[in-house]
């Protein structure tokens, strides 16, 4: 069964003139895989990734994560959705500045409510030590460096173990040293974890040592490697 | 604490001055709540007590009927025709005759704080050739004194020389001013019989009430009688006090079941100070509530700017999966914790603003300080509208943050 399975998607803008963003689009992504949305800016990539992130709710077709329809459910229960099921990388990380790195980390397991905060302090240590920002924990997240935002914005994507990790440029705002460093995250979390990676990318030569790539010009398919 | 009071306690705490500004205007708020009510209520209490210096909250005298009795009954056939001319109410009685009787009889109800009698008549005051009119009340001035405190607004002399000197009388200052007698001047009363008697001013009394300072005089009851020539137990009134004189109206209405006299509780014929009183209350729940709308406002405005300011971190927060519900539980928790401090500050603040109105000096009449009341109930309310006003104000921008669509805010 596949992770995530997309079919005959649609979109429509309305503003400021109606406009097809989307158009037809349907694929699906297996367990484990390490997949990379690429496209010219206006292709429609960063709306795709939103409509599978159960954010956006406005199109026609329909959506499975994880063998659930998410099409058609309702905000709150998408909401418990996103926190269990995915994880999000944005382009400007994205963390909650006035919270310490650890808290931030924290927080989606502390809204799911399956662990007892001491576990998943324990998890959120563990994750901050595998990527590397062991020490920065009680910092708050606006007093760290970009790069290591990035890294705290990706330990929070993994916190409930989500089936999916979704990114919106996770890499287009750092510098190649840090790229990379993501990138082989993403690599290592595909292929150890079974935790299967969607990201936007402008950044060809990310894009290329993906697993797939999912290419879209004018809201249609155009390849699938 | 749960996540969202938690994220919620680091939102309060990353912004330390807006939660002090917002937290003033809700002490602030609370504390001029506190202050309007307990001064009017001091004031109110105020007036009720120089109004009841005089004036009993039950009176029970002679009065005729005020609708005639037909004298003769309706013929019950068309044929006969009944003419009475000129029907009126004549007066055969005058005062109460057997005072004592109807004292015994009331004294039976324990709302009861007092009862004294009095014998009032209009007479002339003479200093020689300055003369005034004037109501000379006879007094008992023991059960006065209980009743009314008599003695606490004598300026100069005492009450109970009355009972020692048949020749004494006790005068309003005014009075006393307007034909110019001090103390132990002569003074001649004339009755509306024609009676003269010399009196001798023996005290001086101010009550605060003018109308009253300036046209009474006091005697024993015992001269009184003798003056008027009136039997042992006379008197014109029987002046009751009970309890809670907001509740003369309905004891009135018991003890008119017992007497065929009439019996007048204090709010009739004295409308004015009972509307005057509730206009009062009025007027400080209007201004104490506005300024606390004025304060709602203001942390509307605060958690409106605070909810624009994080509309990036509530996006966050919806992506990693928090509900609406939880974001109006994160910003709600801010307001009613800014209600709280505020409230309990204010709280602090108004009573020390009373206690400090409390002693401002205001020499007028027989004040000495300015008037204010100690109500429980007042801050009671003025917390319960505080917490009211800051949750109304706090639900409309957390309604907003809830409806923060985060796929605009993240894609920029």
């Amino acid at each position: 069964m596949a992770t995530l399975s997309v079919n005959n998607i649609t979109k429509y803008f309305y503003e400021p003139v109606e406009f097809q963003v989307l158009k037809n689009i349907s694929f699906e992504v297996e367990k484990g895989e390490f997949v990379a949305i690429i496209g010219k800016s206006g292709s429609g990539k960063s709306t795709l990734l939103y409509l599978l992130s159960t954010l956006d709710t406005d199109y026609e077709g329909s959506i499975s994560i994880n063998g659930i329809q998410v099409t058609g459910l309702k905000q709150n229960k998408l909401a418990s959705f996103r926190n269990e099921h995915i994880g999000f990388v944005f382009q400007f990380h994205f963390l909650l500045p006035d919270f310490t790195v650890l808290d931030n980390v924290m927080l989606p397991a502390l809204k799911l409510n399956r662990k007892s905060k001491d576990e998943i302090e324990h998890k959120a240590i563990e994750l901050l030590t595998l990527l590397d920002i062991k020490g920065q924990e009680h910092k708050k997240a606006s007093k760290i460096s970009g790069g290591q935002q990035q890294r705290v914005a990706i330990a929070r994507a993994l916190i409930n173990s989500p089936a999916i990790i979704m990114g919106d440029e996770p890499t287009g705002n750092l510098d190649s040293k840090n790229t990379k460093i993501v990138f082989d995250i993403f690599r290592q979390l595909a292929r150890e974890q079974g935790q299967t990676i969607i990201a936007v990318t402008h950044d060809d030569e990310f894009a290329a040592n993906c697993d797939r790539i999912i290419e879209l010009s004018d809201g249609m398919l155009v390849d699938t490697i | 604490m749960n996540t969202n009071q938690k994220i919620a306690h680091t939102f309060l705490t990353s912004r330390l001055r807006q939660l002090l500004v917002a937290v003033l205007s809700v002490t602030f708020g609370i504390s001029m709540y506190v202050f309007m009510n307990s001064f009017m209520a001091g004031v109110n209490d105020q007036q009720s007590e120089i109004t009841f210096t005089s004036m009993p909250h039950i009176k029970i005298y002679n009065e005729l009927p005020a609708e005639v009795k037909p004298i003769l009954p309706q013929p019950k056939d068309d044929n006969t025709a009944l003419i009475v001319n000129s029907a009126r109410n004549i007066r055969y009685t005058e005062g109460i005759k057997n005072a004592d009787a109807i004292k015994d009889k009331i004294s039976k109800f324990d709302q009861i704080t007092g009862v004294t009698t009095q014998l009032n008549q209009n007479i002339f005051i003479r200093n020689g050739v300055s003369k005034a009119n004037a109501t000379l009340s006879g007094i008992n001035t023991v059960s006065e004194n209980l009743m009314f405190k008599t003695s606490e607004y004598l300026v100069e002399g005492d009450l109970f020389d009355l009972d020692k000197r048949s020749d004494g009388i006790i005068m309003g200052t005014l009075l006393a001013q307007n034909i110019g007698v001090g103390m132990d001047d002569n003074v001649v009363v004339t009755t509306s019989d024609g009676i003269s008697k010399s009196f001798k001013v023996i005290g001086l009394i101010e009550t605060g009430a003018i109308s009253a300072d300036k046209s009474r005089a006091l005697v024993s009851i015992q001269t009184a009688r003798q003056l008027f020539s009136k039997n042992k137990s006379y008197a014109t009134e029987v002046m009751v006090n009970i309890k809670d004189y907001n509740t003369a109206v309905t004891m009135a209405n018991e003890i008119a079941k017992l007497t065929d006299f009439k019996v007048e509780p204090w709010q009739q014929g004295n409308s004015q100070l009972d509307s005057a009183n509730v206009l009062r209350d009025i007027l400080a729940i209007a201004v104490s509530l506005t300024i606390l709308i004025v304060a709602g406002f203001g942390i509307y405005n605060i958690m409106n700017m605070t909810v624009n300011e994080k509309i990036k971190e509530i996006s966050i927060l919806k992506a990693m999966g928090f509900n609406g519900k939880d974001v109006i539980e994160i910003f709600l928790t801010q307001s009613v914790v800014i209600g709280l401090i505020g409230g309990f500050t204010g709280l602090i603040l108004g009573r020390i603003i009373v206690r400090i109105v409390d002693n401002i000096p205001f020499k007028i009449a027989t004040l000495s300080t300015l008037p204010v009341a100690y109500n429980p109930t007042d801050y009671i309310l003025a917390f319960f509208f505080g917490i009211l006003i800051t949750f109304l104000a706090g639900y409309l921008p957390a309604r907003k943050a809830s409806k923060v669509d985060p796929v605009e805010i993240i894609r920029g």
